[in-house]
């Protein structure tokens, strides 16, 4: 989308609703202790904000995505270098891998609580787990798109194979792994809160059903707030460092959505 | 509709490719297996396969699956097809009328970040923990890939065609329905199986949360009631259904893009 032709009917729209939203709670138009005022909303938001509780919530559930990407990002690439550059590495293990990949995620955590139990170490493989598949998927379409003719010159002047998938493959291949990667942060941030919601007693996720059980709305909206602008201000720092990153590719006039 | 006499070389050689990868699966049952009757995995973790196989078998025989499988299929097929219809009204109307553009565009991104999972709880306020929450979360997931990916498409059309749509005097609706629509459906299918993997998350985690229905709610139940067996065995069912809903779709959209040349024989 561009940013450059921000229309104000939209804005209008939006600010409309807020203020639909304002009124219809204190009215009285919708009695409910569900339906706080915005305003109420954001008082609550400031209030665990400066309170210091939601920052370090929000730190844990960051820390554990962070982690949770890192590992199951690492082995996406790994394994998507494997398969394409060895047919028969994915001979093999495809099919395993392919039985695997359209279990929902939220089903794997059960089985993963009695193996790894409620903390960090089944959050952050529930999260690796997730990003390893798009991460593997697009590091497979980008290794096997790199051009041939590049490949062949690597082998031209002799360098090794080791340093042909270090030095040709890899950067040549980095613009799919990134798409992969930007696929994977946004699912990441909701496989973290969904751990959260189910499991233990950690993060935002924990702290959101707990609102809603204790049936403190305003501080719910509050939390589903920050949730929105956390996965908002992820992908677009993502976008940015993708921009520096692969600055090369986008001077060649490719693309990114 | 299938062609048995014609195609049957063809699914014969890809049986026979994947034929080392389904040797490699069951070596890695096999080998769970002997790893858990001799003792180097615990038994109350993870049961042998062939254990869990028999308690499949009983589910299988009995019909027990059929309600709580269906319970989610109804769920994730209505979530699907409400988020889908109201993704591609919403993305042809953006893409098509720029006043609409300009009205929802900042709604749907503001809207489009948050994780839907999150949403599930104030849903759940609101709506209590019945079907139409379970199918509104499941909706709201699906809805915003569809409608991205439909916006990019209506205009991604071809202006050319456009032109020569106009050249023909075909009106508004025509052009709609017989252009842009078709010129559309790949970008629009590729939305919809991004949105099919989601529809599912959202369907398994609502179920999982309001505590009733559907094989999400038996997992977990199966897990906290230590019924290990059965949980495993109610997963093997949901990973069938997902790998299911997958290639049907994968299916579905092949014929539906038969003309794309990438889909000719």
């Amino acid at each position: 989308m561009r940013a450059a032709s921000r229309p104000s009917s939209g804005f209008l729209l939006i600010l409309g609703l807020l203020l639909l939203w304002e009124i219809s709670a204190r009215s009285g138009w919708v009695d409910s202790p569900n339906w706080p005022p915005l305003s109420t909303v954001l008082a609550a938001l400031g209030h665990d904000t400066w309170s210091g509780e939601l920052p370090v919530l929000i730190g844990g559930t960051l820390w554990r995505m962070a982690a949770g990407l890192a590992f199951g990002g690492v082995a996406g690439v790994a394994t998507g270098l494997l398969f394409a550059t060895l047919p028969i590495a994915s001979r093999l293990l495809g099919p395993t891998v392919e039985l695997i990949r359209p279990i929902p995620i939220p089903a794997v955590i059960p089985p993963l609580v009695l193996f790894l139990g409620l903390d960090n170490t089944m959050k952050v493989t529930v999260v690796a787990l997730t990003v390893f598949f798009p991460v593997l998927t697009n590091t497979v379409q980008g290794v096997r798109a790199v051009e041939a003719d590049a490949l062949a010159m690597g082998r031209t002047f002799g360098i090794g194979a080791l340093r042909r998938a270090w030095n040709i493959v890899l950067p040549a291949s980095l613009p799919y792994i990134l798409a992969g990667f930007r696929v994977a942060l946004a699912l990441a941030l909701v496989v973290t809160v969904v751990a959260e919601m189910i499991a233990g007693e950690q993060g935002v996720g924990h702290y959101l059903v707990m609102m809603q059980f204790a049936g403190r709305a305003p501080e719910m909206y509050a939390t589903v707030l920050v949730l929105a602008v956390l996965g908002y201000a992820l992908n677009r720092g993502f976008l940015a460092m993708e921009r520096r990153t692969i600055h090369w590719y986008f001077a060649l006039g490719r693309q990114s959505d | 509709m299938i062609c048995w006499t014609r195609c049957w070389p063809a699914m014969s050689r890809r049986l026979v490719a994947a034929l080392p990868g389904l040797v490699v699966l069951a070596l890695i049952l096999a080998g769970l297996e002997v790893a858990v009757n001799a003792g180097w995995i615990r038994r109350a973790l993870m049961p042998p396969p062939s254990a869990i196989g028999l308690v499949l078998w009983d589910l299988l025989e009995s019909g027990e699956f059929a309600a709580p499988l269906l319970a989610t299929m109804k769920l994730v097929f209505s979530g699907f097809v409400i988020g889908s219809a109201i993704g591609i009204a919403g993305g042809v109307a953006m893409g098509w009328f720029p006043a609409a553009y300009r009205l929802l565009e900042p709604l749907v991104e503001l809207v489009r970040p948050i994780p839907k999972a999150a949403l599930v709880p104030p849903l759940m306020l609101f709506l209590g923990i019945g079907e139409t929450m379970k199918i509104t979360s499941v909706s709201l997931a699906v809805l915003f890939p569809v409608l991205v990916n439909t916006l990019q498409g209506v205009r991604g059309v071809d202006r050319m065609m456009l032109d020569a749509a106009r050249t023909h005097g075909w009106g508004t609706r025509h052009t709609l329905w017989h252009l842009v629509l078709p010129a559309a459906l790949p970008f629009i299918l590729a939305g919809m199986r991004i949105s099919l993997g989601l529809a599912l998350v959202l369907a398994v985690l609502a179920e999982m949360l309001s505590g009733q229905g559907g094989l999400g709610f038996l997992i977990l139940d199966m897990q906290r009631s230590f019924l290990i067996r059965q949980m495993y065995a109610w997963l093997v069912i949901l990973a069938v259904l997902g790998l299911a809903l997958n290639t049907l779709f994968l299916l579905a959209e092949r014929r539906a893009l038969h003309w794309q040349p990438a889909n000719r024989p």
